[in-house]
């Protein structure tokens, strides 16, 4: 049941799978990929990565796996706890759904102003300020659809927490708390929500490193 | 078990519901929703769809869906057909794994190239050459790791296709073939498996229009 998490502690993805191993009780041992020197581009690591990048797990009996929502999908199979997925035809149906406003709607836009504004500067590359101006501008239109389902239901699933509201945890905390973006206090649907989550026990055992 | 596609005839997202459609024998009833209007911001469609996009569906019994990949998720498990999403637990997790590689790795990336290239001179607007240049160089780097997967397996999650081979389909038909980045040309297990699945009656049947 136990696996191990190859990644980076400061990593939005490692954390991502680190969080959902906490909400189900699954223990990991945490091997630090070595990122300053381009471990992570080597063959040995594209092996199992053929994408150059974090996290990856291996279970015992040598199952791996990678991109971290399949793995947070594939915990949710063992382990105790929260069930996280539905099993209802129709409400796996609104998960899937949710899932799909978390990877197609949020994360594109988060993780790219996270780049532009954080990522590119801390490794000496030009932001591209019209770029982020556009996604700052679609950021603020995709929160709208938020405050709007977030006030007819507690979660973005229906009235369960899920792995859909999770995943929005990592760059949540970029674009929400540490830059500050969002304007959480005119959208008080999406605040009360953002609050709920992140206030996880789950989320604050990772929330500043696996 | 039929339902209403409302959406553009050429949107990419609105393809991907009728290919999957057409995979499982489900019938549908397309219901264009007119952009040029601006239909789809304004609030009875956005009662539908809290993002302002296209497509979503309705059934009979007043069951409603967004999110293109949700929507095929749903109607794999519906009508007959190839199975798109496999049972078994270690082989499901795979196909989440390569499910993720398409929503994760390749859509923000190839989808921003068709907007770039495609969409936007379509309504006048200018294209981000720089941006371009940042998003080519991106994808051929994401579709090394599609190559080494595929020098080892038929198709993303396996030897079977799944519906994360298929959700390639409207985007890879632009940057693959409407654009000559020449991606296909070195790397050959790339271009067996593009050519596998872009022949497929499937979406032959709805690459020109859903």
């Amino acid at each position: 049941m136990a696996f191990k998490l190859h990644g980076s502690t400061g990593s939005t993805c490692t954390r991502r799978v680190a969080l959902i191993a906490k909400e189900r009780n699954i223990p990991y041992e945490f091997i630090p990929v070595n990122m300053s020197v381009a471990e992570h581009k080597q063959p040995p690591h594209l092996q199992h990565q053929p994408f150059g990048q974090v996290p990856f797990i291996v279970q015992e009996d040598g199952f791996e796996l990678f991109e971290s929502r399949a793995i947070g999908r594939y915990l949710t199979t063992f382990g105790s706890g929260p069930q996280l997925i539905p099993t209802e035809p129709k409400a796996y149906a609104k998960f899937e759904q949710a899932a799909g406003i978390e990877y197609a709607q949020f994360d594109p836009i988060a993780a790219g102003i996270t780049v532009e504004k954080i990522f590119k500067p801390r490794y000496g590359q030009a932001t591209n300020e019209k770029h982020l101006e556009g996604l700052i501008a679609q950021f603020e239109s995709k929160l709208n659809g938020y405050e709007a389902i977030l006030g007819k239901q507690k979660y973005l699933a229906g009235d369960e927490v899920t792995l859909a509201d999770l995943y929005h945890l990592p760059y949540g905390k970029w674009v929400f708390v540490d830059l500050g973006l969002g304007d959480l206090d005119k959208r008080p649907n999406l605040k009360r929500w953002w609050n709920d989550i992140s206030s996880r026990p789950s989320w604050q055992a990772v929330k500043d490193g696996v | 078990m039929a339902f209403k596609l409302h959406g553009a005839k050429m949107s990419t997202y609105t393809r991907i519901v009728a290919v999957i459609a057409k995979e499982r024998n489900v019938p549908y009833e397309f219901i264009a929703v007119d952009f040029k209007a601006a239909e789809h911001k304004q609030p009875p469609h956005l009662q539908h769809h809290p993002y302002g996009q296209v497509p979503y569906i309705s059934q009979d019994d007043g069951f409603e869906l967004y999110e293109s990949r949700a929507i095929a998720r749903y109607l794999a498990t519906i009508g007959s057909g190839t199975q798109l999403i496999p049972t078994e637990p270690k082989a499901y997790a795979k196909f989440e794994q390569a499910a993720s590689v398409e929503y994760a790795q390749f859509d923000p990336i190839a989808s921003g190239i068709a907007w770039e290239k495609i969409i936007k001179p379509h309504f006048g607007k200018v294209t981000d050459e720089k941006r371009v240049e940042e998003l080519v160089a991106l994808l051929e780097i994401k579709l090394d790791g599609h190559e080494a997967i595929l020098g080892k397996q038929k198709y993303l999650a396996g030897d079977e296709i799944t519906l994360a081979d298929l959700f390639h389909l409207p985007n890879g038909n632009i940057v693959f073939e409407r654009l000559e980045y020449g991606f296909l040309d070195k790397r050959p297990n790339l271009q067996r498996w593009w050519k596998d699945i872009s022949s497929r009656p499937s979406w032959q049947a709805v690459k020109d229009g859903a």
